[in-house]
C-alpha cells in the first residue's frame, strides 16, 4: 500500500537543489518581457491615456491600452465588471491602464515611465461600511448601494427565538486586509500562433483560466491552451483568474512573438487582497448553556471588482454560522465594492475572518455564563447525524474529537529549555485559549482523472490539480498506485495542461485529495477492468474470477504481468479516465440546502504569555488537530497542519495591508512582516484526525482559522481584556489593559 | 567585463550597475536563486560569498568580483547532494521549496561557523529566511539531523 506512507514528494531532488521550473525560470525563443503600467489615483474617468512616447523608446515592441481592447474586454468570474486594462475609468491604485512588452526589463521601465495618464478624479470609498450609505460614490452602475451580492441564510423563526432567549450577545469583530504573500510572485506568459492562444502560467484554476481567456477574446475554449508549472506557493491568491487576460491582450500585439510578465513584491499588494470584514453576532443563549438562536452580518470588501467574491461570499455565509447546535439561524453576507484592490480567497478563505468571530464570541459567551470554555464547546458542537443550518444532515464530523486531540496536546509539562532563555522584562502573565472551525468545501465540483499504463510498465497520471506546495501530486500518485496496484515507483504525473489533463474545476477549498483522489480512483478501477478483460483469452478463464492486484492479473491457476498483457494484445498503452463530480447547492433565498459534500473541521489549543507592560503577546505552545478522514501521507499532512499554524500566526498577530488614500503604504515584505522562524512557539503539534469510514478529506486549511481566536482567547484567560479587531498588536492589547485599568 | 567565480567556475560577464541575482540568474544561468522581496529581508535569494551568506539581490556583482560565490547548484559533489540537501529531503523541510536554496545554504553557513547549535541558534540564525508553507519544524530538524548538537 502506498496510501498511508509518509513517502518524500516525488521530485524532492529537484526541490532542494532548486531545479524545480517556476514560472519565473521559463524561457521561450524570442521571448519579451512585459510589464504593467498602474493608476496612481483610486478613482477617476480616464482623460487621456498617451503611449506615443513610449512607444518610441527603443526595445519597445508593443503598448497595450484600452485603445486597444472593445467592451468583450471586460470580464469576472462570475460578474463581468473587470477591464482587462482600463477603458474609460480606474477604480484603485494599482488598476493596470498600459501595458508594455520590449526585449529588455531596462526598456519597459523607460516606456512606463513615459506613457502619459490624465486623470479626472472622482470621490472615494475605501471602508465597506461608508459605501453602502446612500451618498457613497458609485463604483458600478449596476449596483448602486456598492453591494455586487447579498447572500441570504433563513432557518426558523428568528425573532420568536431571540425574544424567547435568557440571554443576547451581540458583538462585532473586524478583520483587515492582507496579502497571500506567496514568495513565487504571480507569473504569466502568453504567445498567440494566429488565432490561438497558449498561456503558461502560476495558476491554481486552468480550467477557470482557460474559459475566462475564451470568453474575451471571442475563441473556443479549445482554441485557448493554459499550462502551469509547479507554484512558489499559492494559499488562494493565485485561485480565479489574475494577471492573464492582460499578459494575453498584450502578447497579442507582438505579432507572435511571447511575452512574460513577472510581477514586482510591490505590485503582488494591488493584485489580490484577502478580504476585509466586519462581521456583527448576535446571539440568543438559553440559561442552561445551551443555543435559543444566532443572527449574523456580514460586510466584505471586496474592493473595485467582484473577482472571486460573488462565490466567496456566499460560501463564506454558511461558514460563518459556527460548528454549534443552534436552531435558530439568520444570516446575510454582503459582498461591497470599495476603491481597494480586488480581494480573492485567501488560505482558509473566509473561514479564517468567520472563525475570528464565532470563536471570540464563544469564550465572551462563555465567560459571562460562567462556563469552562472548552466544556461549553463540548456541550454545544455538532456531531454526526445532527441538523446544520442549511437544513443539512451531518455525517462524519468529529468537531469534538478534534477539539478533544487539541487539548490533550497542551496537558501540563515543563516547558522546553530553549523557551526558558527568553529575557523578560516586567510582569507577564500565562493564558490559554481554544478554538474550533467548521469549513464548507464547493459545493458544486467536477475532477477528471486519467490514467495510462505502459507496456513498459510506466502508469502515468495525467491531472489538472496544481502542485502548489501541499505534494498533490505525490499523494495523488501514491492513490494511483493502490488504485491501480502498482509501486509508487512506477507512477509518473503529468499536469496541468489544458490541452492534455482532462478538466478540473480548480485546486482550492482543500478539494484535491477528496476530489481529484475518487476520480483517480474511479479510473484505476477502470483500468484495472479492462486489464481483467484482456486476460480473459490469456488465462483462459472468466472475469469474474480474475484479479487485477500486485501488478497481475490472477486467476485461479495462472497469473501475467500487467505489461504482458498489453505486449499480449499489441498494445502501446492502455487508458481509463475517471470522474468524480458533486452537485450540491443552496437555495439563494433561504440558504437551505447542501453546501458541501463534507465538512473541513479544525480545531486549535494555545497558551499564550502577555507582558503588561508593553502589551507583547508570545505564543509559547500551540497543538492543532484536523480531520483528514484517511491520511494519505502522514508527512505531507503534517506539514500541512503545522503550516497552518505558522501561516495563521501572521494575519493574528501582525499581518495588515495599510491604505491611506487607497494607496497600499506598506506593500512590501519589511514593512509588511511574515511569520519568521522567531515568532513560532518553541512547542507546536499537530494532530491529523481518522475515521473508520476511511472518506478522503483534505486537509490545506483547517488548523489557520482557530489560530486568532484561540490566541485571542488565551490573552483575555491571562489578562482579561477583549481585542475584537485582528491583527492583535501589542498597541491594541496594551491599549486595552490601559483602558481596563481606568 | 568582470570575472565571478561561480561554483569554482570563472565566468567573464557584463556586471554593470547589476545585482548579484540579477548575473547569477540572467547571465550565468543559475537559476536555482531566486528573487523572493527585492529588498533583503526574506532571504530567499541568499547565496553563498567566501562562505557568508548574503542577498544576492542587494549585492552589485561587481562587489562579488574575487570572491567565491557558491549557489544551490554548486553543492553537490561528483552527483551526491550536500549532507544538508539529505537531511531535508529525509526530514520533509520544505513544501513548494521555492525558499529551500536559501534555507540550504543558510544552514550550511550556520554550520560552518557552529556545528552544534541550540535549537535556539537555529531558530535566530535562520530567521532571516522566509517560508511562507510553514515548514520551519522540519528545516530546523534538518538542521539538527546533520549538526553534531542533541537538538537542545
Amino acid at each position: 500500500m502506498a496510501i498511508g506512507e509518509s513517502v518524500p514528494m516525488l521530485d524532492s531532488a529537484a526541490r532542494v537543489t532548486g531545479a524545480v521550473q517556476y514560472m519565473v525560470n521559463l524561457q521561450l525563443p524570442n521571448m519579451l518581457v512585459g510589464k504593467i503600467v498602474r493608476s496612481s489615483v483610486p478613482h477617476a474617468r480616464l482623460v487621456r491615456v498617451d503611449a506615443s512616447r513610449a512607444e518610441k523608446v527603443p526595445g519597445v515592441v508593443a503598448v497595450l491600452s484600452g485603445a486597444d481592447l472593445g467592451p468583450q474586454a471586460i470580464y469576472g468570474v462570475a460578474i463581468k465588471d473587470q477591464p482587462v486594462v482600463a477603458l474609460d475609468r480606474v477604480r484603485f491604485v494599482g488598476e493596470p491602464v498600459a501595458a508594455i512588452a520590449a526585449e529588455s526589463a531596462e526598456a519597459t521601465e523607460e516606456a512606463a515611465s513615459l506613457v502619459e495618464i490624465k486623470y479626472e478624479e472622482l470621490p472615494t470609498v475605501f471602508d465597506a461600511l461608508a459605501a453602502i450609505q446612500p451618498d457613497a460614490p458609485v463604483l458600478h452602475d449596476p449596483f448602486p448601494n456598492n453591494i455586487f451580492k447579498h447572500a441570504k441564510l433563513r432557518h426558523g423563526d428568528l425573532e420568536a427565538a431571540l425574544a424567547a432567549a435568557d440571554e443576547i450577545f451581540e458583538d462585532t469583530f473586524t478583520s483587515p486586509p492582507a496579502q497571500q504573500a506567496s514568495l513565487e510572485p504571480h507569473v504569466t506568459a502568453a504567445q498567440w500562433h494566429s488565432d490561438r492562444l497558449t498561456v503558461w502560467t502560476a495558476s491554481q484554476a486552468p480550467f477557470m483560466v482557460r474559459k475566462v481567456l475564451a470568453e474575451i477574446f471571442g475563441l473556443a475554449p479549445e482554441a485557448v491552451r493554459v499550462i502551469v508549472p509547479s507554484l512558489g506557493g499559492g494559499y488562494g491568491g493565485k485561485g480565479h483568474v489574475r494577471i492573464e487576460p492582460i499578459v494575453a491582450a498584450l502578447a497579442r500585439k507582438t505579432g507572435g512573438r511571447p511575452v512574460k510578465v513577472v510581477l514586482s513584491r510591490t505590485e503582488e499588494f494591488v493584485t489580490v487582497t484577502k478580504h476585509a470584514a466586519t462581521i456583527t453576532l448576535k446571539t440568543g443563549m438559553r440559561r442552561d448553556g445551551t443555543f435559543a438562536a444566532r443572527r449574523v452580518t456580514i460586510y466584505w470588501n471586496g474592493g473595485a471588482y467582484a473577482d472571486a467574491s460573488p462565490l466567496l461570499v456566499p460560501a463564506g455565509m454558511v461558514r460563518s454560522v459556527g460548528p454549534y447546535r443552534i436552531p435558530v439561524v439568520w444570516a446575510d453576507s454582503y459582498g461591497v465594492y470599495t476603491n481597494l484592490p480586488p480581494a480573492g480567497a485567501y488560505r482558509g478563505a473566509m473561514s479564517s475572518q468567520t472563525t475570528w468571530a464565532y470563536e471570540s464570541q464563544m469564550d465572551i459567551i462563555a465567560r459571562k455564563m460562567g462556563w469552562d470554555p472548552v466544556e461549553f464547546r463540548l456541550k454545544n458542537l455538532l456531531r454526526s447525524g445532527e441538523q446544520f443550518a442549511t437544513g443539512e444532515t451531518l455525517h462524519d464530523v468529529h468537531f469534538a474529537e478534534c477539539l478533544e486531540a487539541a487539548v490533550r496536546g497542551l496537558e501540563p509539562h515543563p516547558p522546553p529549555p530553549g523557551a526558558q532563555r527568553r529575557v523578560r522584562v516586567g510582569e507577564v502573565r500565562r493564558g490559554r485559549g481554544f478554538a474550533v472551525m467548521m469549513k464548507s468545501t464547493v459545493a458544486a465540483s467536477k475532477s477528471q482523472a486519467r490514467l495510462q499504463l505502459s507496456a513498459g510498465g510506466v502508469l502515468t497520471l495525467f491531472t489538472s490539480t496544481v502542485e502548489m506546495g501541499q505534494g498533490t501530486h505525490t499523494a495523488l500518485a501514491q492513490i494511483a498506485a493502490d488504485a491501480v496496484g502498482v509501486p509508487l515507483s512506477v507512477v509518473h504525473v503529468v499536469g496541468p495542461d489544458t490541452a492534455i489533463t482532462p478538466f478540473d474545476s480548480t485546486t482550492s477549498a482543500s478539494r484535491s485529495t477528496s476530489m481529484m483522489g475518487s476520480a483517480v480512483m474511479v479510473a484505476g478501477k477502470e483500468l484495472r477492468n479492462k486489464l481483467i478483460a484482456l486476460s480473459v483469452p490469456i488465462l483462459e478463464a472468466p472475469a469474474e474470477v480474475l484479479k487485477a492486484e500486485h501488478g497481475h492479473v490472477a486467476g485461479p491457476t495462472e497469473s501475467i504481468a500487467y505489461a504482458d498483457v498489453l505486449r499480449h494484445h499489441g498494445l502501446a498503452t492502455l487508458e481509463a479516465s475517471g470522474e468524480y463530480a458533486t452537485t450540491f447547492g443552496i437555495d439563494p433565498e433561504s440558504g437551505q440546502g447542501v453546501s458541501t459534500p463534507h465538512w473541513h473541521q479544525g480545531a486549535g489549543a494555545t497558551e499564550v504569555e502577555v507582558d503588561v507592560e508593553t502589551g507583547k503577546v508570545t505564543v509559547l505552545r500551540y497543538a492543532a488537530a484536523s480531520f483528514a478522514g484517511r491520511v494519505v501521507n502522514p508527512r505531507l499532512a503534517q506539514l500541512q497542519n503545522d503550516g497552518n499554524v505558522i501561516y495563521g500566526l501572521g494575519p493574528a498577530l501582525f499581518e495588515e495591508i495599510i491604505f491611506d488614500g487607497g494607496q497600499a503604504i506598506n506593500p512590501n515584505l519589511s514593512d509588511y512582516m511574515i511569520p519568521s522562524f522567531r515568532d513560532i512557539p518553541f512547542e507546536l503539534k499537530s494532530l491529523c484526525l481518522e475515521s473508520e469510514e476511511g472518506e478522503l478529506h483534505g486537509i490545506g486549511e483547517m488548523t489557520l482559522p482557530p489560530v486568532a481566536p484561540a490566541i485571542a482567547n488565551a490573552i483575555e484567560d491571562a489578562v482579561g481584556v477583549r481585542i475584537k479587531d485582528l491583527p492583535i498588536t501589542a498597541e491594541k492589547v496594551l491599549r486595552a489593559l490601559r483602558e481596563k485599568e481606568g | 567585463m568582470t570575472v565571478l567565480k561561480a561554483n569554482g567556475v570563472e565566468r567573464e560577464v557584463d556586471a554593470g550597475t547589476r545585482t548579484l541575482l540579477a548575473v547569477l540568474r540572467d547571465s550565468l544561468g543559475l537559476v536555482g536563486v531566486k528573487e523572493g522581496c527585492g529588498i533583503g529581508v526574506c532571504g530567499t535569494c541568499t547565496v553563498l560569498v567566501d562562505g557568508e551568506p548574503i542577498s544576492s539581490c542587494l549585492m552589485l556583482a561587481a562587489q562579488a568580483a574575487g570572491q567565491d560565490i557558491v549557489t544551490i547548484e554548486g553543492l553537490a559533489r561528483e552527483g551526491q547532494l550536500h549532507p544538508i540537501q539529505q537531511a531535508f529531503i529525509e526530514q520533509g523541510a520544505f513544501q513548494c521549496a521555492y525558499c529551500t536554496p536559501g534555507f540550504v545554504l543558510s544552514a550550511v553557513a550556520l554550520l560552518a561557523e557552529n556545528p552544534s547549535p541550540s535549537a535556539d541558534e537555529i531558530r535566530e540564525y535562520l530567521s532571516g529566511n522566509l517560508c511562507r508553507c510553514g515548514s520551519h519544524l522540519n528545516i530546523a530538524q534538518a538542521v539538527i539531523a546533520v549538526s553534531q548538537s542533541d537538538g537542545l
